[in-house]
């Protein structure tokens, strides 16, 4: 994600109407092709109704394509889809293959995905299917059969050594530097 | 100033006196050009936003193509005059008759029918895996306008419905539906239209937790009636954080030491009401395994 997508809109992707649990509906409703017919900047366009777009249009019976030519105006693709979402594609000096591309992403999308960053690649409605995690989730088995009130765990768990232990341990160290000390003098 | 230096110039050159020449000022910056685009501006803020337009309105629109589209989109066979009945209502057939004098079929009859086998259909399919209650629960809110609409404008009805008003209302998207399925019916049998409806409404219920369609405000009364032969015996299995914000208790519920089902909740009597969801929702599961 570079630097200019940070105020995009973010969002997740998603499939309008449980599209393809029962069966698949294609999303693009209508797509509207404009271009000029001599204009230069048309010609791929153009190139793409001589020869591709009647195919396009019987293998996607379910979407309906105009075309608009209009005069020395830019070549333009406009998608309609089913959930009332446009989206316009210009296709200034595209070849014919770019817009054969073109279509066939408008063709495949759910709504208009420009200006959306997306958050994710993926999206889950269930994040966990173990649940939300409890005190109770990983608790150690043993405690099930122990009869309360239990002095073993009744017990603090750290307790800070009193000054008297920690006077004694320090005579205890220093004891034991003396009786390494007296056996190095001696050796 | 450049013009009057040349013309004193000029005069003390030649000794004569020129009348002052009168000049024209030529300005590059058009004046206009903002306050104009500024009334423009204005006015068009006045009027606000404009009206949307029906898509049938633009240039670029062919009935026939969009009808057939529409089967094809489904992968639905209809008849085409079925299908053209179906879509016209009879608020637009009477505005026709009033404009043109031509009448046309309008799908009052078709609609009730529509209604008829979905009501029929929803039914019968959950009654097979489902109890009683929960049958009504899924169907009524199956059959909202909402969710009638909301489906209907996700396989592309809203713009090739005739009707008198426009945006189109949510009751018109949903009695569409309903005519809809009574024409996939005409056309290629109740089968069809069954699997239609199964492939479009039924399939809305994916993802939804039953609770959130079902509200059971007494769980713990509704089980014991559920198990009316049975003792049942809230536990209580675990607690922690008493008396603070956190606090959170394990309700199980058992009947003859055997678990039925376990709940949390902030308090012992949610723990008990959540815990009296999960036993319900374990025994209908075992009863009917959810398909």
């Amino acid at each position: 994600m570079s630097n200019s997508h940070l105020f995009m809109k973010s969002g997740f992707i998603k499939t309008p109407g449980q599209n393809g649990v029962g069966r698949y509906i294609c999303q693009l409703q209508r797509v509207v092709l404009k271009f000029c017919k001599n204009n230069g900047s048309s010609r791929g366009l153009r190139d793409f109704i001589e020869k591709e777009l009647v195919d396009f249009a019987k293998d996607n019976p379910g979407t309906v394509v105009y075309l608009k030519p209009r005069r020395h105006r830019a070549p333009v693709i406009i998608a309609e889809y089913l959930n009332g979402e446009r989206q316009y594609v210009n296709c200034h000096n595209y070849t014919s293959e770019e817009v054969s591309k073109w279509l066939n992403l408008l063709r495949t999308q759910a709504g208009n995905n420009d200006n959306i960053r997306l958050r994710k690649l993926w999206h889950t409605d269930h994040p966990s299917i173990q649940g939300p995690w409890t005190p109770y989730t990983f608790r150690e088995p043993a405690l099930n059969l122990v009869d309360f009130p239990n002095e073993e765990l009744s017990k603090p768990l750290y307790v800070e050594p009193s000054a008297t232990e920690k006077l004694l341990e320090i005579f205890k160290e220093q004891q034991r530097n003396l009786n390494i000390l007296e056996k190095n003098q001696r050796e | 100033m450049y013009r009057q230096g040349f013309s004193t110039l000029i005069t003390q050159c030649l000794k004569i006196s020129i009348p002052a020449i009168q000049q024209t000022e030529r300005r590059y910056i058009k004046r206009w050009v903002a306050p104009t685009l500024r009334e423009l501006q204005r006015r068009r803020d006045k009027i606000g936003p404009p009206k949307p337009e029906p898509r049938s309105s633009y240039l670029e629109w062919n009935y026939d193509a969009e009808i057939f589209a529409f089967s094809k989109r489904l992968g639905e066979v209809f008849k085409e005059d079925v299908l053209r009945q179906a879509l016209t209502h009879r608020s637009y057939s009477l505005k026709q008759e009033e404009q043109d004098g031509i009448q046309t079929d309008d799908n009052s009859a078709l609609i009730e029918k529509g209604y008829n086998l979905i009501t029929s259909y929803l039914k019968e399919e959950f009654a097979k895996k489902y109890p009683d209650v929960l049958v009504g629960v899924l169907y009524d809110h199956l059959i909202t306008t909402e969710m009638l609409a909301h489906v209907a404008t996700h396989i592309g009805l809203k713009d090739i419905i005739l009707c008198a008003d426009f945006p189109v209302e949510a009751t018109t998207l949903a009695n569409t539906f309903a005519s809809i399925v009574a024409a996939l019916e005409i056309s290629s049998g109740k089968e069809r239209a069954e699997k239609f409806i199964n492939d479009i409404l039924v399939v809305q219920l994916n993802g939804k937790d039953v609770y959130d369609l079902w509200k059971l405000n007494d769980a713990f009364g509704y089980l014991k009636t559920m198990l009316k032969d049975k003792d049942i015996e809230p536990r209580l299995c675990n607690q922690s954080g008493a008396s603070t914000i956190l606090a959170n208790y394990q309700v199980g519920l058992y009947s003859n030491k055997q678990l039925l089902g376990i709940g949390f909740g902030e308090t012992i009597n949610i723990a008990k009401h959540t815990a009296a969801l999960d036993a319900i929702q374990r025994i209908y599961n075992k009863r009917s395994p959810l398909s």
